[in-house]
């Protein structure tokens, strides 16, 4: 069976000869073809080059489009992204610096028009001709109650989302939900075939449950409305177990990629086989760890995810820090203890 | 004779409702409590509680944390305005992101918590230079250099903590001066604070106060 194969299999709960392995390495591509991240990032051929080379290197099961949250701020109008020769780019211009802006922001007619997009779908393009038959290609979206933490800073979000007045807040998220639904479209026609939908506001670790039913929730249901076919509920590595009912329930979401401190057992017992869970790992310590400390975590993981079957293996955003004799490690373990 | 007042308190805080916070210590005053009561018998002890409270309930929120910082450092700025004679402030914390890291919130709330506990509060803002935190932290005479970051690399590269820790000890300054992180990776990797030369870390903006509290006390006696 493909990677493909494999991964469709699991969440219909059809027989399959393997978990499926998740290894997300985006930073990685820069360092590997000797490219400064703007420049490759910037470059949609490069990321689909390098995101091919180290499937063949490491063998994991999925690639990633030319990716990092930052092209969201920058669909919007960013002027600035911070590029680091040793870690990830984060967002360096404001959008909205004052809540005046809220009323004059907007959202591009269509983002594929956009010059930041090219990359994108440069990128996509290659991927699919290449690997789309046979491998999961990864896109990224953030949820709207999450995105304006991008445009603004995630202090003066989380005070007009908590202290600020309600219609603003929700103007500004209605403009970014019409922007998922966009971006949506914009990844599934340029081929990607697994969606990461990431919302912190959708995680208890953030806002409480019942904030997320009376707000979040509604906007979820907005941004998805298209279909939630290929979603995955991620909370940014934020928990999300406490959730996870009221996604299958109200968003119709069945897809779940929790945080390393989301007990595994728990997000099984929770989905209760109506959908697919994913044991996380924590690639922040693994920077630490020996090859054997993460041969033995791998081993943990799957050994609680195997008894429920619909059940992915998959990292964090892997830090460049990470040894390569650890990802090595990792991979391995994760095809040898993640046999059927 | 404060036990309801801080039960109300912190039953808005908890339930992120400001305007009701505020409203408790409005009442507060009009029963003839004073601005200085306010902050060491209401604010000071809720804050404590709330302490209390997230070392057995795993279960608070960033809002919670963000709400109890907010508000308390709102009002107690309000009080100090107030008071007959100005308070002893317990001492003074320079705080920051660290170099190329340009996320505010954690900054924000740890702030929050520390000025209403009556600790003093220079903020250097984002993207802070190693150096400028070791020389502010002489310049303005503080016990305590914070360093929030909220990517690994920021946290552990070379011109983040690291750096700080290696000035201090160039300049023989690491028996007056305390070095605390916090920030994502360390509430990931607990003991990466001492990978990157701390003194000491913290999951969260209260529990941070705490600590600092602690270090600078430490460092008094
Ligand atoms: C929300 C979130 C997002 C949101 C919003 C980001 C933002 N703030 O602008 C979105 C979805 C947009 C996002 C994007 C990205 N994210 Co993000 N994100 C998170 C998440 C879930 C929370 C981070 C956050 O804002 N927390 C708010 C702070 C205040 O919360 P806190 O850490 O609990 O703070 C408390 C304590 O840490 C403590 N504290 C904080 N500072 C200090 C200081 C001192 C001195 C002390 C004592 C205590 C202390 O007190 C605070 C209050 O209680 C974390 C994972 C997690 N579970 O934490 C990942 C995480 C930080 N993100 C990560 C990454 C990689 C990214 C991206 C770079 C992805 C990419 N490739 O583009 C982008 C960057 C976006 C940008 N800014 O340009 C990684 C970073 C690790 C790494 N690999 O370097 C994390 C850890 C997830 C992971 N494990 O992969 N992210």
């Amino acid at each position: 069976m493909t990677p493909l194969e494999i991964l469709s299999a699991t969440i219909s709960g059809q027989a399959s000869p393997r978990v499926p392995v998740f290894c997300n390495l985006l930073d990685q591509g820069a360092k590997l073809l000797n490219i400064p991240p703007k420049q490759y990032f910037a470059n949609g051929e490069y990321v689909a080059d390098a995101q091919l080379k180290m499937l063949q290197h490491y063998g994991h099961d999925n690639v990633w489009s030319a990716h990092y949250v930052g092209k969201e701020a920058q669909l919007l109008g960013c002027k600035d992204i911070l590029f680091a020769d040793n870690g990830v780019p984060n967002v360096a211009d404001f959008v909205i610096k004052s809540w005046d802006d809220i009323a004059t922001f907007e959202i591009p007619e269509d983002i594929t028009q956009q010059p930041t997009w090219q990359a994108m779908d440069d990128c996509l393009k290659i991927l699919s001709s290449e690997v789309g038959a046979t491998h999961p290609i990864c896109a990224y979206v953030t949820g709207s109650t999450t995105l304006p933490a991008i445009l603004m800073g995630m202090d003066k979000w989380m005070e007009l989302v908590l202290i600020g007045p309600v219609e603003l807040r929700d103007e500004l998220v209605r403009k970014c939900s019409l922007f998922v639904q966009q971006q949506l479209k914009a990844y599934r026609a340029a081929g990607a075939n697994v969606i990461i939908y990431a919302n912190p506001f959708g995680s208890t670790y953030f806002i409480p449950k019942k904030r997320i039913v009376d707000w979040s929730m509604p906007w979820m249901q907005e941004d998805l409305k298209q279909g939630t076919g290929s979603i995955v509920y991620y909370g940014g590595m934020a928990p999300i177990n406490s959730v996870i009912e009221m996604v299958i329930d109200k968003l119709k979401v069945n897809i779940f990629y929790p945080a390393p401190e989301d007990d595994i057992r728990e997000s099984m017992r929770l989905i209760n086989g109506k959908g697919l869970t994913s044991g996380v790992l924590d690639d922040i310590k693994m920077i630490h760890w020996t090859e054997q400390q993460t041969r033995d975590e791998v081993k943990r993981i799957m050994t609680l995810g195997k008894t429920g079957g619909h059940f992915l293996f998959g990292t964090g955003f892997m830090p460049l820090k990470l040894p390569e004799e650890n990802i090595i490690a990792m991979l391995d373990a994760a095809f040898k203890y993640g046999r059927y | 004779m404060f036990e309801t007042y801080i039960k109300d308190y912190n039953e808005a805080v908890f339930e992120i409702d400001k305007e009701l916070a505020l409203e408790i210590i409005e009442t507060a005053l009009k029963d003839g409590v004073t601005p200085e009561q306010v902050v060491f018998d209401i604010i000071i002890p809720s804050i404590e509680e709330m302490m209390a409270e997230i070392s057995i309930n795993a279960d608070t929120n960033l809002a919670q944390h963000f709400m109890t910082a907010q508000i308390a450092a709102e009002i107690t700025e309000k009080m100090l305005a107030k008071f007959e004679s100005p308070p002893e402030i317990i001492g003074r914390v320079i705080i920051g992101t660290s170099y190329g890291d340009l996320h505010s919130l954690g900054k924000r709330i740890v702030m929050g918590c520390l000025k209403s506990m009556m600790v003093d509060v220079v903020d250097l803002g984002v993207n802070v230079k190693a150096e400028t935190f070791v020389d502010a932290a002489v310049a303005q005479d503080a016990q305590i250099i914070a360093i929030s970051s909220m990517m690994v690399h920021t946290a552990t590269g070379e011109e983040g903590s690291l750096k700080v820790r290696s000035l201090l000890k160039e300049r023989g300054l690491e028996d007056k001066i305390k070095l605390v992180v916090g920030g994502a990776p360390y509430r990931f990797d607990h003991e990466l604070y001492n990978k990157v030369g701390a003194d000491s870390w913290a999951a969260d903006g209260v529990t941070a106060a705490k600590i600092i509290r602690e270090l600078i006390l430490e460092g008094k006696s």
